[in-house]
């Protein structure tokens, strides 16, 4: 038996979010919480795996249907590459390897202090990559090119669940 | 065209031709038929900064195209001082104008501002970001200078980072891919980053010098800018940049003949009075290509062809 299912066994129903590089499951745990609808949970975190793609990955289970988009943008942004099962009765129903969003709306502030974004309230950022790697990013305000692990997050805003 | 004028990287190359040849179509209609072109609209205007060139140019154009305007050049006698946003600012104006010009100290300000507008915006200057229509009239006057954009050197000298004239115009000559340009700036002053990277993405090479001489030698148009004092953290670095990037009459006497000195002014030090009389003199040329080149593209945006 692996020491994957001795420590957080399978669940019936729910989401698993793998391959997670060691280190990063705490930052998607809190962006997973900080969202309204996923504030009360029911999650298992499981950190420091041996693995054999990353060295050691972190590993998330949910009690949820399914997470708000833009929750799943923002484990895009802290992890690209991080797996998203969806269970439905211990088989995985959907998978999705998520990849950093060619469009970040509302997702990171703009670096640029003198941006309208940084002085008029009420104004959505929006960042648009540059690039098909997407490492650069291009703010559709004030212009500025930064690069994505520049650009500090902004917490998830409240919307309703969606289904990817 | 989209509804706005925001950027001159929301044009293509080919629009950008078309406004040049409708500013040349403008400038040469007489005054009398310019005058009908636009009567019963109105230009809104909102200076959240100052500006004498841009803002006259604009009401000068409007004027001499039949139209009017109404708006503000200063923000005291406004209800921005009451802590109005930007947004309802402007949706305020919507409601008075046909067409809007809009200069704000933050990056991204006129961005906003279309956004919120249903009547076409145009960005006269947003922090230093960009300023399209003084890049539009500056390459309007390089190609009636040279009869063309493509295979120029252009020299863009003095304050490189915190001019947007500057960033606006690298921006458009980059989409001119043939087109060479050299940075002449105090390394404190150098062009920002994010405008290399850009270029490099492109493609376009930028030289990277303090040598003014050989740049006025070898380059056909020469672009000034004012090396700003209030940049320096250290008054006696200033003192001793200050002078490096001035032009003189003599400093001209080993330019090509066709050369032209190029400056979006107000000028203080950088051009001494003595390069006016010169052939290579082009900055007041320069200004009266704004009222035509604005006029351009009110008619434009206002869905107006000659």
């Amino acid at each position: 038996m692996s020491e994957k299912v001795l420590l957080i066994p399978k669940i019936e129903n729910g989401i698993v979010i793998d391959h997670i590089p060691a280190g990063l499951g705490a930052p998607i745990l809190r962006a997973i919480v900080a969202h309204p609808d996923a504030r009360h949970v029911v999650l298992t975190l499981g950190l420091n795996y041996k693995s054999n793609k990353l060295g050691h990955k972190d590993l998330i289970k949910l009690d949820i249907d399914d997470l708000p988009a833009s929750v799943l943008e923002q484990i895009a942004l802290i992890a690209p590459g991080v797996t998203v099962k969806r269970i439905v009765d211990f088989d995985v129903d959907k998978k999705y390897v998520m990849q950093t969003p060619e469009l970040l709306v509302n997702l990171v502030k703009c670096r640029n202090p003198n941006c309208v974004t940084n002085h008029e309230a009420g104004i959505a950022t929006e960042y648009r990559a540059i690039n098909q790697r997407r490492v650069q990013y291009k703010c559709s305000h004030c212009e500025r090119i930064f690069f994505l692990n520049e650009l500090e997050r902004l917490a998830a805003a409240a919307e309703s669940v969606v289904s990817r | 065209m989209t509804k706005d004028l925001i950027s001159i990287n929301d044009l293509t190359t080919d629009e950008i031709h078309g406004l040049l040849d409708l500013s040349a179509k403008v400038e040469a209609m007489p005054l009398a038929e310019r005058v009908q072109m636009l009567r019963g609209n109105v230009l809104g205007v909102m200076f959240f900064e100052p500006s004498t060139r841009t803002r006259l140019s604009f009401e000068a154009a409007m004027a001499r195209l039949g139209g009017s305007v109404v708006g503000f050049s200063e923000t005291g006698s406004t209800s921005v001082v009451k802590g109005e946003s930007l947004a309802d600012t402007v949706r305020t104006l919507e409601c008075y104008s046909d067409v809007m010009v809009i200069r704000h100290p933050w990056e991204g300000a006129a961005r906003l501002a279309a956004s919120v507008s249903k009547v076409p915006v145009i960005n006269a200057g947003d922090g230093s970001n960009q300023h399209p229509t003084q890049t539009l009239l500056d390459l309007y006057t390089l190609r009636k200078f040279f009869g063309k954009i493509g295979g120029l050197k252009v020299a863009f000298v003095g304050d490189l980072k915190y001019g947007r004239t500057v960033h606006s115009l690298v921006h458009a000559l980059m989409m001119f891919g043939d087109v060479q340009m050299t940075l002449v700036s105090p390394e404190a002053l150098q062009l920002p980053d994010y405008l290399k990277i850009e270029a490099a993405n492109r493609g376009v090479v930028l030289n990277e010098t303090t040598d003014l001489a050989e740049a006025v030698r070898s380059c056909d148009a020469v672009y000034m800018t004012r090396i700003q004092k209030e940049r320096f953290a250290d008054l006696v670095e200033y003192e001793k940049v200050k002078n490096s990037f001035c032009l003189t009459a003599k400093a001209l006497e080993e330019a090509q003949e066709h050369m032209k000195v190029l400056h979006p002014l107000p000028r203080v030090t950088e051009i001494a009075s003595d390069v006016d009389s010169t052939r290579h003199a082009g900055y007041f040329e320069q200004v009266r290509n704004g009222v035509v080149m604005r006029q351009a593209i009110l008619l434009t945006l206002l869905g107006v062809r000659p």
